[in-house]
């Protein structure tokens, strides 16, 4: 029961949103509300169920890695959902916005909890075209400039990934998820199945090359829906990955490498042409594309085969909560300094700071902790070139800090209101900055032996004993803050944009508009003269169209009925006729 | 054969004999004509479904009659004929309402009724043919009847339209004769099924019954609008919305279609065409004609234009997935005769309220129609993903049968080609939802003056409601025992003695 309610609440959300009367659409109570069965979900441990009569059969279960992901994804649509209901309190278009809301919602837990193909593939469609209503919300052209791009990259990533089903099904013999990475195993095309299985999620996780229309749609939404976008949608291409991954199970070294130097690229590339905007949530969404580059090469570890999955996977899925919970928290903080005043903002400074500071690996957070994770495995892993990816993700601690204390400047820029003011949707961002420090608290939520092996410790206060051996991390962060802060306090080194972006958001894609721009023109020429080319050709529908042609057939027609007329003709017609019949039937 | 049953017989007398009543009515007798219309379309659903739960519990229906010695006409009724004789009665009745609402007021609306009940005739026919003789008299029978309906507005451009459609049909017609006329000289008269008369021939004549296949697969292929047939097809959309649509998703292409499935599973027998080489060929043609009807439909700007091109790409997905051997393919094919029926049908009535409610016919002028029409615009949209196979529409379903069968089946182009296809559904139709839902109005629109709250008549807008949440239901619960999905399973079930 509680896994339909998990689909179906959200889903009676939308249409809430669509039948309710026009003053009580789009109540935050309602969005939020409907995200508490994945919530309970995400907590209890429930064993899964089987709906023979959806679909083709679909399951719902849950295994440890996903129920860390669904626990994150329901907290973020709660308290987006709860931040939306008063953040667009005044806007025309919040009953529109409530429904797309809740039909990704829909899909997005929806495809965390399905195990079979179909059903995931179901859901996650929902998500990537319901999430195009939530992009194009403003109606800005550039808005809709960037909810256009993200659908072309989300159906060219659809059609990649129903080809990788499609194999992954084939070769399993089974629409069980939990069937496909050993198929794929023992698959010789499984290599490139995934590859395939690679290129389609991709484009959601924002990988390297897929990443560029990431930049544009995730800023365009409206705060909350930029939260749930950068926080959770985007884990939803990271199941994927995991869904499809042989983790420990093959020595895949070419596509581990692959993987590693592809999310490598991403971590310090995104970070680095981050640094050049200024607007804070493309700063962001740069900074999502770097994060998901840490996710990528964990799981590209994983190819390699010498890290055991029940450790790996957890592990990726603890990383992706950390920075969904941070990343949400500032997303939505981008709505606050213009806002909050007085008091308030001590708080929010506060917890906008530790939202850096967690994305960033800092001590005293849940970042300090999964970054571990992650050099733990780095360091048990033989990949070749282990040791330089360690030094590599050292390195990245430092232009983290560096984008993100940038984003910080850029919100310190906002001029706040005078006076102790805080907005309704103050509440729903500190309960979600609750949310995201409690966990780093809480044993309970982990599974013990994955604990046992990253602090080689029992217990999780054991671990935050053992910080000093951490201490690194300190001061990688500091470097960047410091370099931040140098440039910015003396002005004539101050090499950052406050207007305009130095350049412009979503990268590539402007190389790609113009040398899409500089073919079109010839080809479309091409194919018009090419058309009319063929038009003047009579084709088979031409010769048609010239045989039914009234008056050409009517002259022909009537030709042949003078000649008929003529009694000498019809005579001599009749007497090759009964020649014939009388030759042939002779 | 063994029992006679007379209800074959019912099931089509129930639309003819309507159809003949109403051309004896006066024009203004709109009561007794919307009776018998709905007399009949009721009856025959019923009957259908009452014949339907009889097969499924083991009887067996049929009803044969001589016409000369050695000539028989053959009704017989087997799971795909009742298959597709469920889809044609369901639909015409819901087009029956359409169509009420639609033409309320218009002018000829005897004829068209009359003509209307007797294209049902002679598509249910062709459904519970038993034998080819039989099919070819009520393929032709359709040809004749719907004629009128394509030329029913009378203007210049329709009755254009109509000789073209002649043309191609009659042709058509002519080459199924001698195609049927071949099979009947060379093997004697076959009914459906036994695929044993042909593999017993093929050896000895093989030149003769490889002519004969591509001839009747020509005559078909007119109907079933595979390129280079297909000019027919987006020339008649000049036909009023309701004929649009019966002929789009249920009576003349789908006839065409359902006649290809006949001719390769119970003339030939799918050993035989695929030993033969006849598949590749029909391979061929039909991927072609995918990719072709697609970019045609790219060019449109004509709203009901777009969907014709469209149609020609989808009914071909039938060909190839009969043209690749595999359960799954197979699968795909069958069940896509109902779900291209269903989304195709709420394509149509939906551009056919825009154009009565509104007088848009241009997609150009679809601009925020969403939001004076969400409930016509929100089943198009449904239908729109179904047809780029987004789950979980119907159109998802056939999409993922065929896809896999295609990879089964070692036929990679195959998924290449439904990929293509999906690209380019997506970059014609999304356009048109994106127009709907998302753009501002060019110029205030005069909001036409209408009593009540709903968005156009009620017999407009509960069909393309109806059809819409039948696309999407199908789609979603696939898995239920009475699904199309579920059918088509069983029925190829018995063609692979799985």
């Amino acid at each position: 029961m509680i896994w339909f309610l998990t689909i179906v609440l959200p889903l009676l959300a939308a249409f809430f949103a669509v039948f309710l009367p026009a003053g009580r659409r789009g109540s935050g109570f309602i969005l939020a509300g409907a995200a508490l069965p994945a919530l309970w979900l995400g907590l209890v441990e429930v064993s899964g169920v089987t709906a023979p009569w959806f679909l083709m059969e679909s399951h719902f279960s849950l295994d440890t890695p996903r129920r860390i992901i669904l626990l994150l994804t329901a907290i973020l649509w709660a308290t987006a959902g709860l931040f939306s209901g008063s953040y667009l309190k005044d806007d025309a278009r919040r009953g529109e916005f409530s429904f797309y809301f809740g039909l990704t919602m829909a899909g997005n837990f929806g495809l965390l909890i399905s195990a079979d193909v179909a059903s995931f593939y179901t859901f996650f469609a929902l998500m990537t075209f319901a999430s195009y209503g939530l992009v194009i919300h403003s109606r800005t052209p550039s808005a809709r400039r960037a909810a256009n791009i993200y659908l072309v990259m989300a159906i060219i990533g659809e059609l990649f990934l129903i080809t990788a089903l499609y194999l992954a099904v084939e070769s399993a013999g089974s629409m069980l998820l939990a069937d496909i990475p050993p198929a794929l195993a023992e698959s010789p095309d499984g290599p490139f199945i995934f590859l395939l299985g690679l290129i389609g999620f991709g484009v959601k996780v924002g990988a390297i090359p897929l990443y560029f229309w990431l930049p544009l749609a995730h800023p365009a939404a409206p705060a909350p829906a930029s939260a749930v976008l950068s926080g959770a949608m985007i884990k939803a291409g990271l199941v994927g990955w995991m869904h499809l991954a042989p983790v420990g199970l093959v020595e895949w070294t070419f596509l581990s490498l692959l993987m590693v130097s592809l999310g490598f690229t991403a971590v310090f590339g995104a970070a680095i042409y981050g640094l050049t905007q200024v607007d804070p949530k493309a700063n962001l969404a740069y900074s999502s594309i770097s994060q998901m580059g840490v996710m990528t090469v964990l799981l590209g570890i994983g190819l390699y085969g010498d890290i055991p999955p029940e450790l790996l996977l957890p592990a990726i899925a603890l990383y992706a909560f950390n920075h969904g919970t941070a990343k949400a928290l500032l997303f939505m903080g981008t709505a606050l300094p213009a806002k909050v005043g007085g008091a308030w903002r001590i708080l929010m400074w506060v917890g906008l700071g530790l939202g850096v500071l967690s994305i960033a690996g800092g001590p005293l957070t849940g970042g300090l902790w999964t970054k571990s994770l992650v050099k733990t495995f780095l360091g048990e892993t033989s990949l070749p070139g282990a040791q330089t990816f360690m030094l590599l993700l050292k390195l990245s601690a430092v232009t983290t800090a560096l984008l993100l204390s940038r984003f910080l400047h850029l919100l310190y820029r906002i001029k706040a209101p005078s006076g102790n003011v805080a907005p309704a949707f103050f509440l729903p961002w500190v309960l979600l900055l609750l949310a995201g420090g409690w966990w780093t608290m809480s044993p309970g939520l982990l599974p013990g032996e994955l604990l046992s092996h990253i602090s080689g410790a029992k217990g999780i206060m054991d671990f935050f004993m053992n910080l000093q051996k951490n201490w690194t991390a300190f001061w990688t962060i500091s470097i960047g803050v410091i370099i931040m802060a140098f440039t910015l306090k003396f002005t004539h080194l101050n090499v950052w944009p406050t207007k305009k972006p130095s350049l412009p958001p979503g990268d590539f894609i402007h190389l790609i508009l113009f040398a899409g721009a500089a073919v079109a023109k010839p080809l479309r020429k091409g194919i018009s003269l090419l058309e009319s080319g063929i038009q003047s050709i009579p084709g088979p529908e031409k010769i048609f169209y010239i045989i039914s042609d009234s008056k050409r057939t009517s002259r022909i027609s009537s030709a042949a009925e003078a000649l008929l007329r003529r009694w000498e003709f019809v005579g001599i017609g009749f007497f090759i006729f009964f020649l014939i019949l009388f030759l042939v039937l002779r | 054969m063994e029992t006679t049953s007379f209800l074959p017989l019912l099931i089509l007398i129930s639309s003819l004999v309507p159809g003949i009543m109403i051309l004896l009515l006066r024009e203004e007798q709109f009561a007794m004509r919307t009776f018998l219309n709905l007399f009949g379309a009721v009856a025959k659903v019923a009957l259908v479904g009452w014949v339907f739960a009889g097969y499924l519990s083991g009887e067996e229906y049929n009803f044969i009659f001589r016409l000369a010695p050695d000539l028989t006409f053959a009704l017989r009724l087997d799971a795909l004929g009742l298959f597709f004789a469920a889809l044609s009665s369901a639909l015409w009745l819901i087009t029956t309402l359409y169509a009420i609402g639609y033409l309320e007021g218009g002018l000829h609306r005897n004829r068209f009724f009359a003509f209307f009940s007797l294209c049902v005739t002679a598509s249910t026919g062709i459904a519970l043919s038993g034998n080819v003789i039989t099919f070819f008299i009520f393929y032709e029978f359709l040809t004749l009847s719907t004629y009128p309906l394509v030329v029913h507005k009378g203007t210049d451009e329709a009755v254009a339209a109509g000789r073209t459609y002649l043309w191609y049909t009659i042709g058509g017609g002519t080459i199924l004769f001698l195609g049927v006329v071949g099979l009947y000289a060379v093997a004697g008269p076959i009914y459906f099924g036994q695929t044993e008369i042909i593999a017993s021939l093929i050896s000895e004549y093989p030149t003769q019954l490889t002519i004969l296949f591509f001839l009747v697969l020509a005559g078909l292929g007119v109907k079933a609008a595979i390129f280079p047939l297909h000019g027919w097809l987006p020339v008649s959309m000049v036909a009023p919305a309701p004929v649009s649509a019966l002929l789009h998703a249920v009576a003349v292409v789908k006839a065409g279609a359902f006649g290809i499935v006949r001719l390769v599973y119970d003339v030939y027998g799918i050993g035989v065409a695929e030993e033969m080489n006849f598949l590749s060929v029909l391979a061929v043609f039909a991927a072609f004609t995918i990719i072709y009807g697609s970019v045609r439909a790219l060019y449109q700007n004509d709203f009901k234009k777009r969907l014709a091109y469209s149609t020609v790409s989808q009914i071909s997905y039938i060909a190839l997935g009969v043209a690749i051997p595999g359960a799954l393919t197979s699968t795909g094919a069958i069940v896509h005769l109902v779900h291209q029926g269903l989304m195709k049908i709420t394509m149509f009535f939906a551009a056919g309220n825009v154009a009565e409610t509104y007088g848009h016919k241009k997609i150009s002028e679809l601009n925020g129609i969403g939001r004076r029409m969400p409930l016509t615009m929100g089943a198009f949209t449904i239908a729109a993903f179904g047809m780029i196979g987004v789950p979980p529409v119907a159109g998802f379903i056939s999409k993922w049968y065929l896809g896999l069968g295609a990879v089964e089946a070692g036929s990679y182009w195959v998924v290449l080609v439904f990929l293509a296809s999906s690209a380019l559904n997506a970059a014609y139709f999304l356009p048109i939802v994106y127009r709907a839902w998302f753009c501002e109005p060019d110029h205030e629109v005069v909001e036409r003056l209408r009593s009540g709250r709903l968005e156009t008549q009620a017999l407009l807008l509960i069909p393309v409601v109806v059809t819409g949440i039948l696309s999407l239901t199908s789609g979603l619960f696939a898995a239920v025992t009475g699904s199309p999905l579920s059918i088509a399973r069983e029925i190829i079930e018995k063609f692979y003695l799985l």
